[in-house]
């Protein structure tokens, strides 16, 4: 299992380590990877789900997830460093959820507001203001 | 821009010739070229190198971006575009539409 | 005697198999340099190349981004797999590519015809 050629990125070095994994649709898991294969599909142990408003976050425990590789935008083994919760503010998950639903209502009632005043103008709103970029 | 081969004559196999459509981007090598990309973006740069996937490297490639914004008081739609130039820019193929060669490129 | 059709042929399959790695034998030479991936949801990672696959995908040290308060999450890691799938760009150091070379590359199946 060491005999893969030198310079290739391989996950192989991840495996057992603590990783942050960003994901498509833009949520952040946490959780020690504990299987890979050449898709880059993960087995993750232990994960939460992590959710940052502003300077406030919260975690979601989640247990054990297999993540299909297509979904996987990039991750990182976690710098013991830089995780220290100093940098924000952790609160507990029914704080979290509720800003993150405002935050996302905010969105939510701006593009509607728009979209409405468009159509009674007889105009479409722009395809492009929504988030596919990974279609 | 197919070359056309006399009737009943053995090709030339040294000839370059257009069998499929990536061998019209073999011949703009070196040369600058249009690609449209997904998303309203669109690339003018010197081309370098390709592949199948029209993965491409790109040499002092200028990138625009157009964006429509709606002005939230008129609710007028506004085309904005911003350009920016890169000196050397690879380009994932996935993400591109259309290649065009240097004699349509302005 | 193999036919000239069928040798056109056999030269395209070795070409296109040499083609097919192209990219991955270029990324492969930008190892150790600065680069900046630009991903397909418009996040910018600046990081020293690390590793690449055949598919393209990334491996990054040192990584930062152009817009930490945005993207929170990135706080966390110095070092990052990036999947091939989600990068748009890749700004590459211009005094690192040997365009020449890269040109002869792409051009390979011209010569050998």
């Amino acid at each position: 299992m060491n005999s893969f050629p030198p310079r290739t990125a391989t996950l192989l070095y991840e495996l057992d380590k603590k990783l942050m994994v960003l994901l498509r649709d833009g949520r952040t898991l946490i959780g020690y990877l504990r299987s890979v294969d050449q898709y880059a599909n993960l087995l993750l142990q232990q994960t939460v789900e992590r959710i940052h408003v502003g300077k406030k976050f919260g975690d979601i425990p989640r247990g054990v997830f297999l993540v299909r590789g297509e979904n996987v935008v990039l991750l990182g083994e976690i710098d013991a460093l830089k995780e220290a919760d100093q940098m924000f503010e952790r609160v507990s998950i029914g704080d979290i959820l509720a800003l993150q639903k405002q935050e996302q209502d905010a969105k939510i009632e701006k593009a509607k507001s728009i979209e409405r005043s468009l159509k009674r103008r007889g105009m479409r709103f722009p395809p492009d203001l929504v988030q596919d970029d990974f279609l | 821009m197919v070359t056309k081969m006399p009737e009943g004559e053995a090709e030339p196999v040294s000839l370059v010739t257009i069998k499929e459509p990536v061998d019209l981007i073999r011949l703009s090598v070196d040369e600058r070229i249009y690609v449209k990309m997904r998303h309203d973006r669109e690339l003018r740069g010197r081309l370098h190198a390709f592949d199948q996937h029209l993965n491409m490297v790109l040499g002092e490639a200028e990138e625009t971006i157009t964006t429509i914004e709606v002005d939230e008081e008129t609710f007028e739609e506004v085309y904005k575009t911003t350009k920016r130039t890169i000196p050397m820019l690879f380009v994932r193929g996935d993400g591109v539409i259309l290649v065009s060669p240097p004699s349509t490129t302005s | 005697m193999v036919p000239t059709y069928c040798k056109f042929v056999i030269f395209n399959k070795i070409v296109r198999l040499t083609s097919k790695m192209l990219f991955y034998s270029f990324f492969k030479t930008l190892v150790g340099h600065e680069i900046i991936v630009e991903l397909k949801n418009d996040i910018c990672v600046t990081g020293r190349l690390h590793s690449v696959d055949q598919f393209l995908n990334i491996k990054l040290i040192e990584v930062c981004v152009s817009d930490p308060e945005k993207y929170p999450y990135m706080n966390y890691i110095s070092e990052s797999f990036i999947r091939g799938s989600v990068v748009r760009y890749v700004q590459l150091p211009v005094n690192s590519v040997d365009s020449q070379l890269l040109q002869d590359a792409a051009r390979k199946e011209i010569t050998i015809r």
